[in-house]
């Protein structure tokens, strides 16, 4: 038996007005899949999110939940719930009587859904506060009582716009632990909108980086992280320098590049051919890098700097170097490594790599040519 | 609300059709008075127009009969405009106190409120009596001025309220910060920020005052105001003079609020070529 | 030249001209009214002797009964008349019109005809609802009657349709107020949990706007009971209210007992205020 809570949109874009906020996209998120839509502010997550909820209608397209167009229902019956950014409790009712409002909105007497309402209240511990209101709760204990009153509904899809944003770091990290451990054991699909790369990263079965109304890569956070598609993703997620370079010719399964910056890049084609001159964009993990004071000039896969910020990360150091005419160009190294001959702001350094470490992007600089709508996400 | 689909429900029909109706009530009538003003010399209180003129205009301000309608200006103007400058004066002060906590507060709270909730009659009454019982002759530059007052501070006083818990302190910190006095911190933040505030209550302090009558009526003494003027005249409704002043007071009313509006309007406007100026001048220079 | 104030002393010395003003023209006078209504008259003048009496011929006379309850009559339908008008319109504004601007554009148009004197705007129905009128003569050419409609004006019909005319703003602004405050995202939680659109007026768009509804009814029951000429002049000298006896006797220079019956209709109407007030702390929503 198939299990519920499949989410596919088919063709789905939503204009409003002039501005194209989602554009002409395909997605399928699994049954019982944590999803994260991740991407800065403006980049279609949030408005994809309520158009699955409901709360916004596609401009064209079908949004199908299970096999069925919801595209028209009102978000009660489509079985999803959602939790809003800012909360969104009713101020006047107390915090029982807020878990307990779909209850009552489809008719369920008084003493019934108080009783429900207790029960999932105490499923995120919070039945201590059932006779309170909101302005008395702080701003983790108002996220369960958004919680609980969107899991009352028992929604085959739950989905949640930036609930961790209005979190300080500590809570932040606890919550979203306990998120994880839920969508676990409800076993639905929980679709998370954030632009935090890490949340995503930690929590996601499925990763969607969005930029501009497009998606750029939908993958598991394994494959975004350390298999970008494209220099848009490779930069957002963070971890990766991206470098282009004109390729200089493919001799025996190997590219060479040549970078504008001086010096070459070399890396195994895997079966891959570009054509001689044209620019190709490639990725490398700033923990695969190595630092030296000694020259590499005319080595392969080495570029040079200039030491501009050095911040140390505990386990690792943040080393960013000043390239010339380039991008800045980071390298992760791991403490032990960076103390045993550390760099000082201002040194001339050469970083260094292997060529299996060098990963090829599809396309570079990004689509930078639609601007941002403001207030859109 | 666009939670179903982009389409109007068929609720807004309704309710823009009541709201259509509702103006169409509110200026209706008036509507009716501006048209009649215009009624010709030997026409009537009501519809048909016999013929158009502007002779009940001219009515108002040459014959005898309709009572001292040019007098009744020359008080009412300067009486609002004395009211409209001592409402912003004191409103503003008061609001300023207001921000910090004094003892007292609650109580002269809830006096302005029980002034602004009083029959205006009630309390012309009692300032008349009280004129009379110390022997001093009310005045409409002095009693009624007073009456006057006492209902248009308690709206100053709400408005001021309602603005400055908008205005958010860490402005005039700072300004405090850069060296700015107390005075100065006033003069050159707190009331630019508040100043569309300030109109409001201008204009509120105008019209009110030049509007008011229950609270008029035992304090101006022996010369009319404007709204008293009328009333003597609703009391023996013979021509349609009484429109023509309809007419003519609501076009004086409508140029103070064009005015204020505008101001506030020219005051942002400006605000906004200033800033974009300077951002091209910076874009400029860099 | 500096001045050394205090910085205690400040907000003492910022709020002390309105508070004399106050002082001077509404708390005394309203001590003025009351001491007069214990003071003794004849048709001369005032005579300064405490005497009980203008209370006791003010609440043993059936005819005070009769006026209270007129001017009660009045309040209640106009109170209930412009709460569904005002409620209706601050809602189309708040919730249906789009554009922000455009719904505080709209309000204003509401509010120009305020403006205007209350007298003004008050004759201004008598060639609408007159047997002459607007009205009669459509209804007239239209067919629906044959004679003019006698109680269109001078009637209690036409007292109240002056009320609500010149009232109905003053529910429109509080409850439009509380309405723009309501955060947008509390009625798509409704929705999401299944609320219909009337179930969202209902269960969110009411409860969160009280403080506005109070507000606009008190201003509306106190500006009602506090009136004296829209009821003479409307009703055509057929109905009267507590203010307007209060007026005739002051008309005849019998202040004593128009100073008592003012006292008692402001008892009155604190008693009708006190009893809204339990709902909401005013003060707190307007310093806020």
């Amino acid at each position: 038996m198939r299990k519920p809570g499949e989410v596919q949109l088919v063709n789905c874009t939503k204009r409003f007005g002039p501005t194209v906020a989602v554009d002409n996209i395909d997605l399928k998120i699994p049954a019982g899949a944590y999803c994260c839509l991740l991407g800065p502010s403006g980049c279609g997550k949030t408005t994809i999110l309520r158009m699955i909820a409901g709360h916004e209608t596609p401009t064209s397209g079908e949004v199908l939940i299970d096999g069925e167009n919801v595209v028209g229902l009102p978000p009660v019956r489509r079985g999803t719930a959602m939790m809003f950014q800012d909360y969104a409790l009713f101020p006047h009712l107390s915090c029982i009587d807020n878990v307990a409002f779909s209850l009552k909105m489809s008719g369920v007497g008084k003493a019934e859904r108080r009783k429900r309402a207790g029960e999932v209240l105490a499923r995120v511990q919070m039945a201590a506060f059932a006779d309170r209101v909101p302005a008395q709760l702080s701003g983790g204990q108002k996220q369960r009582i958004a919680l609980a009153r969107a899991l009352i509904t028992n929604p085959r899809v739950l989905l949640l716009d930036e609930p961790l944003s209005a979190l300080d770091e500590f809570l932040r990290l606890q919550m979203r632990g306990e998120l994880r451990r839920m969508q676990r054991d409800l076993g639905i699909t929980f679709i998370h909108v954030t632009h935090t790369q890490p949340e995503a990263i930690a929590l996601a079965d499925l990763v969607v980086v969005m930029d501009h109304g497009h998606i750029e890569q939908a993958a598991s956070a394994q494959d975004v992280y350390d298999k970008p598609r494209t220099a848009y993703v490779a930069r957002f997620i963070g971890g990766q320098n991206v470098l282009a370079g004109r390729v200089a010719g493919v001799n025996d399964g190997v590219i060479v590049l040549d970078l504008p910056q001086r010096g070459q890049i070399e890396f195994p084609a895997r079966g891959e051919a570009p054509t001689a001159g044209s620019t190709v964009y490639i990725a490398v993990r700033r923990d695969r890098i190595h630092l030296t004071k000694k020259s590499a000039a005319g080595k392969v896969n080495a570029v040079s700097g200039k030491v501009s910020t050095i911040e140390y990360q505990g386990t690792w150091v943040k080393v960013t170097l000043q390239q010339e005419g380039g991008e800045d160009f980071v390298v992760n190294l791991p403490d032990s490594e960076f103390f045993s001959d550390p760099v000082n702001s201002g040194d001339a350094v050469w970083a260094y790599w292997n060529a299996a470490d060098v990963h090829r992007l599809v396309g570079g600089a990004g689509r930078t040519d639609r601007p941002y709508a403001s207030g859109q996400n | 609300m666009a939670y179903m689909t982009d389409r109007r429900p068929w609720t807004f029909y309704v309710l823009a059709a009541v709201f259509a109706l509702f103006v169409v009530f509110l200026y209706g009538p008036m509507a009716c008075i501006y048209i009649l003003s215009f009624q010709g010399p030997n026409g009537g209180l009501t519809f048909p127009l016999n013929g158009t003129s502007l002779y009940w205009f001219g009515a108002l301000f040459h014959q005898q009969r309709t009572g001292d309608i040019a007098g009744a200006f020359a008080r009412s103007i300067p009486l609002a405009i004395i009211v409209l400058t001592l409402t912003v004066v004191f409103s503003l002060a008061a609001g300023l106190a207001f921000r910090r906590r004094f003892i007292g507060a609650g109580l002269i709270f809830y006096i302005a409120i029980a002034s602004l909730i009083v029959p205006g009659l009630v309390l012309s009454v009692g300032t008349g009596l009280g004129f009379q019982l110390l022997d001093i002759p009310p005045r409409w530059y002095s009693s009624a001025l007073g009456a006057h007052l006492s209902w248009t501070l308690p709206f100053g006083l709400l408005i001021m309220f309602a603005v400055f818990s908008r205005l958010n302190r860490s402005y005039e910190e700072a300004a405090r910060d850069l060296g700015a006095t107390t005075w100065q911190t006033l003069r050159h933040v707190v009331i630019p920020i508040v100043l569309p505030g300030i109109i409001g209550v201008a204009l509120f302090g105008f019209t009110l005052s030049y509007d008011e009558f229950p609270r008029s009526w035992l304090t101006v003494g022996p010369y009319n105001t404007l709204p008293l003027e009328i009333w003597a005249m609703t009391t023996n409704i013979t021509s349609p003079a009484l429109y023509a002043l309809g007419t003519v007071t609501t076009a004086i009313s409508f140029v103070v609020i064009v005015v204020a509006l505008t101001s506030i309007a020219l005051i942002q406007s400006q605000r906004t070529r200033r800033r974009i100026a300077r951002e091209r001048a910076m874009q400029a220079g860099s | 030249m500096k001045l050394a104030v205090p910085a205690k002393a400040v907000p003492y010395l910022e709020v002390a001209p309105l508070a004399i003003v106050l002082l001077l023209f509404f708390v005394i006078p309203m001590a003025m009214v009351f001491v007069a209504s214990f003071f003794d008259y004849n048709m001369t003048g005032i005579i300064k002797t405490f005497t009980l009496h203008n209370y006791i011929d003010l609440l043993t006379t059936p005819t005070t009964f009769d006026l209270y309850l007129e001017t009660v009559k009045f309040a209640l339908i106009v109170w209930a008349v412009t709460l569904v008008l005002g409620f209706f319109v601050a809602y189309f504004l708040a919730f249906h019109v789009r554009n922000p601007l455009i719904a505080i554009g709209l309000l204003l148009l509401c509010t120009v005809p305020f403006w205007t004197s209350n007298i003004i705007r008050m004759i201004s129905w008598i060639p609408l609802l007159g047997k002459y009128g607007v009205f009669n003569r459509a209804l007239l050419a239209l067919g629906i009657v044959d004679k003019p409609v006698q109680w269109l004006l001078f009637s209690d019909f036409a007292v109240i349709v002056a009320y609500v005319h010149l009232f109905t703003l003053f529910m429109i602004v509080p409850i439009f107020n509380s309405m723009a405050r309501i955060d947008k995202s509390l009625v798509e939680a409704a929705v999401d949990g299944g609320a219909n659109r009337f179930r969202v007026m209902t269960e969110v768009i009411i409860p969160l706007s009280k403080t506005g509804i109070t507000l606009g009814s008190i201003f509306v029951i106190t500006l009602v009971m506090g009136d004296f000429f829209v009821v003479k002049i409307m009703s055509g000298g057929r109905s009267a209210s507590v203010v307007m006896s209060v007026f005739e006797d002051v008309n005849l220079l019998f202040y004593p007992p128009a100073a008592a019956s003012a006292v008692v209709l402001l008892i009155i109407v604190t008693l009708i205020v006190s009893f809204i007030l339990r709902v909401v702390d005013v003060r707190k929503e307007l310093t806020g």
